[in-house]
């Protein structure tokens, strides 16, 4: 079953960051100017009359060796983006939280998205690394790379694996690259449009500089939030659906 | 000849039966292929004799070192000399201690390349495109090796690992035993700032190397700043061809716990349903623990006004503790102190120069047996006394050196020039009580 990805800014309040209100939940996450690094043990914290819930989910980022998994992301979380190119040899997660309102009501949650990223090496090389990824993943990110043809040929295949999942459903994003590299670029602006209407997904560009640590990320962040909180309707809905379902058969 | 520029390093690697390159490391310009060639050819040679080429320095300054592993792949570092000597620092500084530092960094990454790819891979090569291609997979740790920058740690050198005592070392003890446990493991390891502030008892019955290796990936994977990783990992010694898998979590930035287990528990499962449970009420003790920082000694430690900087081995265990001190300089007229980095640096120096000449070492520095057989003109050296050496010292223009053995414990000292030479015997035996009336050291 394809499902229709809501349109951007539709659930989610696109450039809050940029709103008044949003500051007391954005200076949580940010530490003189700099995004901060959370540890397991930590999360934000609102002071007790703010109530906000946390909401995790577990992000998977699929792509090619040297495509840029890593530094996608290090860039969410605003960590260091690392210039060489070492590769990942086994599974790295990040935590990325991200305060959104919602449309409908203003609610404000803050996302806690956890980013899986596994060498795409070490992914061949161990067995056991890719059904790690996969167990109780919420989204894929799909990563090509604008200065890289065959990673964006590639897509259709790597979105293949992932098409009829028993473990329910799954957000999907593609994301392009190295966008700051236009000099490079192997992949005409027509192509991603073609794609992104033949599958209906949304692809969203990185690449660059990292500027004031919020701006550059938040429509990358923002729409991951508004697809899954979108699913998790869908989801609750049709669990819903489902159980009066089951009541009808029992009684 | 002069092959490589002042200060830095190269490491090759080619494969020991036909000398085809595999990867070369380390320094901006790299060696000409006739050179690396013949390199690998003088080697060769010498096989050919019944010689092992291992060493040998050019008139330049610079030297070169040469070991085979497994029969099957040849490390070889160059270094273009002056390395660290610089300066007045006559006796600690010279060629010797250049060949020593090459020794460790051949050995060492040599166990990086078992680590990530374990020795199956590395000694039956069928395919040497593919082997090149796999072995990129070490270029993060092998370089961190060759650059060697971060400040204060020192077990890539001596092979004992960087410790820091915590204040509270029962709870965090008993959490990282429990931690191990419910994650079906017996190897646990908990790293402040790097450097190991409590392991399980298996952890310490790793061999050495391994732990400093380990120690090594976790800090490179703790500078990343991710929350949590499931890296398969070889041990060179205890596990070289069946991988482990190695869950490590960023519990505050800084603080780091790791275990080495088997295909269980799952990272999301550890993550979500034993780390907290362990760690969660010990948030306060692991912050005391951070705010130790690179002095390694719990604030109930306070060492003596003059000691500029320090290494601590505990020869059993083989742990260290390190740390140097921001001293204020003192009057007018006297000479500058060195600088923090250099005093890492002189610290280096030092412990080579007393370990190669005087002080004996558990595990000899870097040597093959068969090697061993050859070399031996420290060993013969140090046999050559009839007692063992206990203490030595040395005076640069920089600042004095102290050293001193006891059965337990070898303590490495700077301190600056303007004490006295007659009292650096008191100076180092005080630092030492000082730091192991401190439990667990
Ligand atoms: N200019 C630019 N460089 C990028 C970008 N993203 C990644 N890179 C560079 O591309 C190289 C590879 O990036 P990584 O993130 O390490 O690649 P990876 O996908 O994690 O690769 P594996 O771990 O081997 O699977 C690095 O040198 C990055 O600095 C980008 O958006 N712009
Ligand atoms: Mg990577």
């Amino acid at each position: 079953m394809t499902q229709v990805p809501p349109s951007s800014g539709s659930i989610v309040v696109a450039d809050w960051h940029r709103c008044k209100d949003s500051k007391e939940y954005f200076s949580k996450i940010l530490h003189k100017k700099r995004r901060k690094n959370f540890g397991l043990l930590e999360s934000p914290v609102m002071p007790p009359h703010v109530a906000v819930d946390t909401v995790h989910y577990k992000i998977f980022i699929s792509g090619k060796s040297g495509v840029g998994k890593t530094a996608l992301a290090a860039r969410l979380a605003g960590l260091n983006i690392p210039n060489m190119h070492y590769e990942t040899t086994g599974i790295e997660t990040t935590v990325v939280y991200w305060p959104a309102k919602l449309r409908e009501n203003g609610r404000v949650f803050f996302f806690r998205l956890q980013l899986w990223d596994c060498g795409e090496n070490a992914l061949r090389r161990f067995d056991h690394l890719l059904p790690a990824c996969k167990e109780q993943v919420d989204a894929v990110l799909f990563l090509f790379s604008f200065t890289d043809r065959t990673s964006f040929d590639d897509l259709s295949t790597q979105m293949a694996k992932w098409t009829g999942t028993p473990a329910g459903r799954v957000v999907k994003l593609v994301v392009g690259t190295k966008f700051d590299l236009f000099m490079h670029c192997d992949v005409a602006e027509r192509d991603v449009r073609d794609f992104q209407e033949k599958w209906s997904l949304p692809v969203l560009r990185v690449g660059g500089e990292v500027s004031d640590g919020l701006g550059d990320v938040a429509p990358l962040l923002n729409c991951l939030a508004e697809n899954l909180w979108h699913q998790d309707c869908v989801t609750a809905e049709s669990a819903r659906h489902h159980s009066q379902q089951d009541t009808g058969t029992l009684l | 000849m002069m092959m490589l520029q002042h200060g830095s390093t190269q490491l090759l690697c080619l494969t020991a039966s036909s000398g085809v390159p595999l990867f070369t490391r380390g320094a901006s310009k790299q060696l000409p292929f006739s050179v690396i060639g013949s390199l690998n050819g003088v080697h060769m040679f010498g096989g050919g004799q019944e010689v092992v080429l291992s060493s040998c320095e050019t008139e330049g300054g610079g030297r070169v070192v040469w070991r085979v592993f497994q029969d099957s792949v040849m490390l070889i570092a160059v270094s273009g000399g002056g390395q660290g000597s610089g300066g007045g620092q006559g006796g600690a500084g010279g060629s010797k201690e250049e060949e020593v530092r090459l020794q460790r960094l051949l050995e060492n990454v040599w166990s990086c390349m078992v680590l990530v790819l374990g020795q199956d891979e590395l000694t039956n090569v069928r395919n040497v495109e593919r082997l090149k291609r796999d072995l990129r997979s070490c270029f993060s740790l092998i370089d961190q090796l060759l650059e060697d920058r971060q400040e204060g740690i020192l077990g890539n050198l001596t092979h004992c690992a960087d410790s820091l005592l915590p204040p509270n070392p029962t709870l965090l003890q008993e959490a990282v035993d429990g931690f191990a446990q419910a994650s079906d493991s017996e190897f646990g390891c908990l790293i402040v700032h790097g450097r190991i502030a409590a392991a399980t008892e298996k952890w310490w019955r790793l061999a050495p190397q391994e732990v400093v290796l380990l120690s090594a990936l976790m800090r490179s994977l703790s500078a990343s700043g991710s929350a949590s990783c499931d890296y398969p990992v070889f041990l060179p010694q205890g596990s070289p061809t069946v991988a482990h898998r190695l869950l490590r979590f960023q519990l505050l930035p800084g603080a780091d716990v790791c275990v080495l287990c088997g295909p269980t528990p799952s990272l999301h499962r550890a993550e979500s349903g034993i780390v907290g449970r362990f760690w969660t009420p010990l948030v306060e003790t692991l912050r005391d623990c951070l705010a130790v920082g690179e002095r390694c000694l719990p604030p109930s430690v306070s060492l003596r006004p003059d000691v500029l900087a320090l290494l601590l081995i505990n020869r059993e265990t083989r742990r260290s503790v390190s740390c140097v001190r921001t001293l204020t300089n003192h009057p007018l007229g006297d000479p500058p102190l060195p600088s923090k980095a250099r005093c890492w640096e002189l610290l280096k120096l030092f412990y080579i120069f007393s370990t190669t000449r005087y002080f004996t070492q558990e595990e000899a520095l870097c040597v093959s047996p068969e090697e061993k057989a050859q070399r031996g003109n420290t060993e013969d050296f140090v046999l050559g006394f009839s007692h063992q050496p206990l203490q030595c010292y040395l005076v640069t223009e920089e600042c004095k050196s102290y050293g001193l053995q006891t059965p337990q414990h070898q303590l490495f000292l700077l301190i600056p020039l303007s004490v006295p030479t007659f009292a650096l015997r008191t100076v180092a035996t005080q630092t030492l009580s000082d730091i192991v009336a401190a439990p667990g050291f």
